[in-house]
């Protein structure tokens, strides 16, 4: 921008008015530098000195026009023409801006002025000297920033054209000002002020007030003077780094470090973690306070290594205690703190793993003094309550972290299997889950809100998913469900649904396949029945009957062990029944299960006023009905028209016995014995229930269901085999066990050696083959 | 932005006039601009600031350009003013503005330089660059009044040194 050649016109500046300042001078002559500098030195000494009394327009702009005249004055000498005197570096030919001298004569101003700033900074120590740092600091950036403005005609032109080239340590005036503090007055003293710094935030460590603007000042003078050298425009934090950050660090160390071993030495862990917590809030909030967050990561690490991990092995031996004594508040701030260090939590979950297992056996133990007559509610209860708690503690105090909740379960799934109950078989919890179950779906005198059925439904799941033989409870629970519905007595088909809706999410379609088909029956029977009502209109003598019929593979019943000739009257409407069926499905087979049918009787032959009613069993009406036709009939007699054997017929007669509907010679029941009608029979209710299994029917019922298990596991076994098999084609043998296991652990958990022998079978039936190197293939 | 309550300030040129402007037109100089800043409101106003290397006239066409560029875009970092700086298009109100006898344009530049008016100045100097352009060594030193002070051997090294940019 080399303009051309034109004159400068002759300055005039007008004497700026008294203000108890020093008065400025004219500006002074453009090319005498020593004229020039001696003016521009009174100026920023007095912006130097005299900042708060400020300075008026005509200095500031004579300031600033003295430096323009004296940047710009040599250009005006024409090379040829007569050189100034004062003139010192000469004629220069092209774009030579003129403006070093000015420079340096700047620079020698600021080593002047900070060197006595450093020589009275040695009479101050400790807060005096903070003070005085600080006071100055503010004093020169914000002179800085004025100087940095009257110098901008260098700014813009000199110090611009020597960064362009390359020069290093050339820097624009304010970034100057920053360079020669930090070389001057910086580098001796900032150890000092850091001390100083030091003992103040240990001052207010130790709970004293202090004044926090201070420390805030000392960091953003250190923050202020990083500059990177190689590019003096980006701000660095090294100088910060190096100067503030590690002393503050090990300062901190050090503290903490004697702080906790004293406080240890006197109270107990528990107060130490409050303390320790207390601490850590103090140190994030002293980062916000008065520190640059730069810091806050380090900070961190210092006070979690000094507070927690030297201190771990103690704070983790108290947590047993803590667990023992459910300090739920304790153990949420010991999960708090320990969570802040790395693997700190995985000690104190093992030792949450093994107290929850403790716990529920010890829960289990209490009840299971009588096994033979434990209830089942008692035994859930037992269970639930334990994993209650402990999943309320996990939520409430460990943050309701996953990690937590899988040694919750780990424990849950090791006493729910595993325990004193459990001793006898491993069947014994899912059996006892499912018999729970159904007295909540039976219909039962004291009704229960479906609210809070449904909540109960939602507990037995979560027992229902530590459960490992989960197939056992399928069986008990299909049975009882076969019970419920084919005696309707099931409390709600709500109810019902859900259950199975819970059990098909946690198992799948496959899981409940057979107990929604049940459901489905009935509701089929239900339609067919009023169907069937329809269709007998036209008969004479009808009898009021329902009929449910249950698809064969999806029933978990029996076809009765007895022969069974049932009275005419029902005969009759059952051959009425087939026949309706038969024209409705052709070539189905039915097969009567009689040792599932119930019905009512009226006895209109007693004395009483209104006739009594009697819920039998089939077995029983028939024996009833014989009486009909005269009072008294021997056994022999009731067993050939009944056709029913010792069995089943014994049982029935033993119930009317009881309840003293006939009466027996001698009171036995068995062959010889004559059965008589008691017309004199007398009871306070009218409707009389005699079609109740005995105790020795159901025990009975349960030890059938458990011996099916194990020959179902078999064949699951071996279908599940198959089934890989035939995916893979072929494997190694060791593969396939691990495979089957992963198949199969969701319903029990296999023995390997029953794998081993499931293979061993389909192998004798040429299902697979063995092939070379223990490999195993898939025979189609 | 708000004109309406708009502050006014005195500028003192260096013949002893008084020129009264509004404040945003007069902070388009960065040098009055700074000062503003520095020395706070509450000085402002009260006595006119001082512009010692300027005079009336000049200022009154500085101000001119000031005023009618008062709502342009503070200019934005360097990278922005080099494609400018390539291209020597002025924009028809400048073109006109510098319709001015060369002394005058030569005025407007240095005040432009002193005040630290950046477009101003760029303006200016591409005027003078669109007055050069195409013009031999000996119309330029018409143009702009030079004397020849080569001696003919330094002036025949220097067509030889540049030969390289001749434009032919």
């Amino acid at each position: 921008m080399s303009g051309p050649v034109v004159t400068q016109r002759p300055t005039s500046v007008k004497a700026a008015k008294d203000r108890g300042v020093p008065q400025m001078p004219p500006v002074p002559n453009k090319e005498d530098i020593t004229a020039t500098w001696d003016y521009l030195e009174m100026g920023i000494n007095r912006v130097m000195h005299h900042f708060t009394s400020g300075i008026d327009m005509q200095s500031y702009m004579g300031l600033y026009t003295a430096v323009h005249n004296f940047c710009t004055s040599q250009k005006a000498v024409s090379p040829h023409g007569g050189s100034p005197a004062n003139n010192a570096a000469g004629p220069q030919r092209g774009a030579h801006l003129l403006g070093e001298e000015l420079y340096r004569h700047l620079i020698e101003y600021l080593n002047g002025h900070l060197g006595q700033l450093l020589d009275t900074s040695r009479t101050h120590s400790d807060e005096a000297l903070l003070q005085f740092y600080i006071k100055e600091w503010s004093r020169y950036t914000n002179s800085a920033k004025y100087i940095h403005h009257i110098f901008r005609y260098l700014n813009r032109h000199w110090v611009k054209r020597e960064m362009d080239e390359g020069k290093k340590s050339i820097y624009d005036v304010y970034t100057l000002h920053l360079v020669q503090w930090r070389q001057n007055l910086f580098s001796p003293v900032s150890g000092k002020v850091m001390e100083a710094v030091l003992k103040l935030v240990e001052k207010h460590r130790n709970g004293e007030t202090i004044e926090h603007s201070q420390i805030k000042a000392v960091v953003d003078s250190f923050v202020s003077l990083g500059l990177d050298d190689a590019d003096p425009t980006k701000p660095t934090l090294d100088v910060y780094r190096y100067n503030f950050e590690k002393p503050f660090i090990s300062a901190t160390r050090s503290y903490y470090q004697a702080e906790s071993q004293q406080f240890l030495a006197e109270n107990s862990v528990i107060e130490y973690m409050k303390k320790a917590v207390s601490r850590l809030e103090e140190e994030e909030q002293r980062v916000t306070m008065y520190l640059h967050p730069d810091i806050k990561a380090q900070l961190t690490t210092a006070c979690n290594e000094t507070l927690i991990s030297s201190h771990s092995t103690l704070l983790r031996d108290e947590f047993q205690t803590l667990l023992d004594n459910d300090r739920e508040d304790d153990m949420k701030r010991m999960y708090g703190l320990l969570s802040r260090i790395v693997d700190g939590l995985e000690p104190l979950r093992n030792k949450f793993e093994t107290h929850v297992r403790r716990v529920g056996l010890a829960a289990v133990a209490k009840v299971a003094a009588d096994a033979e007559k434990l209830e089942p509610k008692v035994y859930v209860d037992a269970l639930l309550e334990t994993h209650t708690k402990f999943q309320g503690l996990v939520k409430r105090a460990f943050n309701d972290e996953p990690e937590f909740t899988r040694s919750l379960d780990n424990a849950c799934r090791e006493f729910v299997n595993r325990n004193e109950v459990c001793k006898s078989g491993s069947n014994k919890s899912p059996e006892l889950l499912a018999k729970y179950t159904d007295v909540l779906l039976r219909k039962s005198g004291t009704s229960v809100e479906e609210a809070e059925l449904e909540a109960t439904l939602t507990q037995i799941m979560t027992v229902f998913k530590y459960i490992e033989d989960k197939d056992v409870f399928q069986k008990f629970y299909s049975r009882m469900l076969a019970r419920r519905l084919v005696h309707s007595n099931s409390s709600s088909d709500d109810a019902e649904t859900s259950m199975i809706s819970k059990l098909k999410e946690a198992c799948g379609f496959e899981y409940t396949n057979k107990l929604q088909r049940m459901f489905q029956d009935m509701q089929i029977s239900k339609d067919l029945n009023s169907g069937f009502r329809a269709h007998c209109e036209e008969y004479e003598h009808k009898i009021d009957s329902q009929y449910s019929i249950l698809g064969t593979g999806f029933w978990p019943l029996t076809a009765p062990s007895t022969t069974f000739a049932p009275p005419a009257e029902i005969q009759k409407d059952c051959d009425r029944f087939t026949m309706f069926y038969r024209n409705k499905h052709e070539g189905r087979k039915l097969t009567w299960l009689w040792q599932l049918c119930k019905g009512e009787v009226k006895a209109t032959y007693s004395k009483s006023k209104t006739p009594y009613t009697f819920q039998v069993s089939a077995y029983q009406m028939a024996v009833l009905l014989l009486f009909n036709d005269k009072d008294t009939h021997t056994y022999e007699e009731i067993a050939s028209a009944t056709s029913l054997n010792r069995e089943s017929l014994d049982p029935a007669l033993t119930i009317t016995l009881k309840a003293k509907v006939l009466i027996a010679e001698g009171g036995k029941v068995g062959p010889g014995t004559t059965f008589k009608l008691n017309y004199d029979f007398k009871n306070k209710k009218i409707r009389i229930n005699l079609n109740v299994a005995q105790k020795t029917e159901q025990k009975q019922e349960e030890a059938e269901t458990n011996n099916t298990i194990e020959e179902d596991r078999r064949i699951l076994l071996q279908s599940v085999i198959v089934r890989i098999m035939k995916a893979r084609k072929r494997m190694k043998h060791s593969q396939l066990v691990s495979e089957t296991i992963n198949h199969i652990k969701n319903r029990f958990v296999p023995k390997v050696a029953d794998i081993k022998k499931g293979i061993e079978t389909l192998l004798d039936k040429e299902y697979l083959e063995r092939l070379n190197d223990d490999e195993l293939g898939y025979l189609a | 932005m708000a004109e309406s309550k708009q502050q006014m300030l005195h500028l003192a040129t260096n013949d002893h006039a008084v020129i009264q402007v509004e404040r945003q037109v007069a902070e388009r100089s960065i040098v009055v601009k700074h000062m503003l800043e520095d020395i706070g409101d509450e000085a402002v106003g009260k006595e006119p600031i001082p512009l010692p290397n300027v005079n009336e006239a000049v200022l009154r066409k500085v101000l001119e350009w000031c005023d009618h560029h008062k709502n342009d875009p503070p200019s934005t970092g360097d990278d922005d003013n080099e494609s400018r700086k390539k291209t020597t298009d002025i924009e028809e109100w400048d073109q006109k503005f510098m319709q001015v006898d060369q002394e005058m344009l030569f005025e407007i530049i240095l005040a432009a330089n002193y005040l630290d008016i950046k477009p101003l100045l760029d303006v200016g100097c591409k005027t003078v660059a669109n007055m050069i352009k195409g013009k031999s060594p000996e119309e330029i030193r018409k143009t702009f009044n030079i004397t020849n002070d080569f001696t003919p051997e330094e002036e025949e090294q220097i067509r030889r040194e540049n030969e390289w940019a001749e434009d032919r």
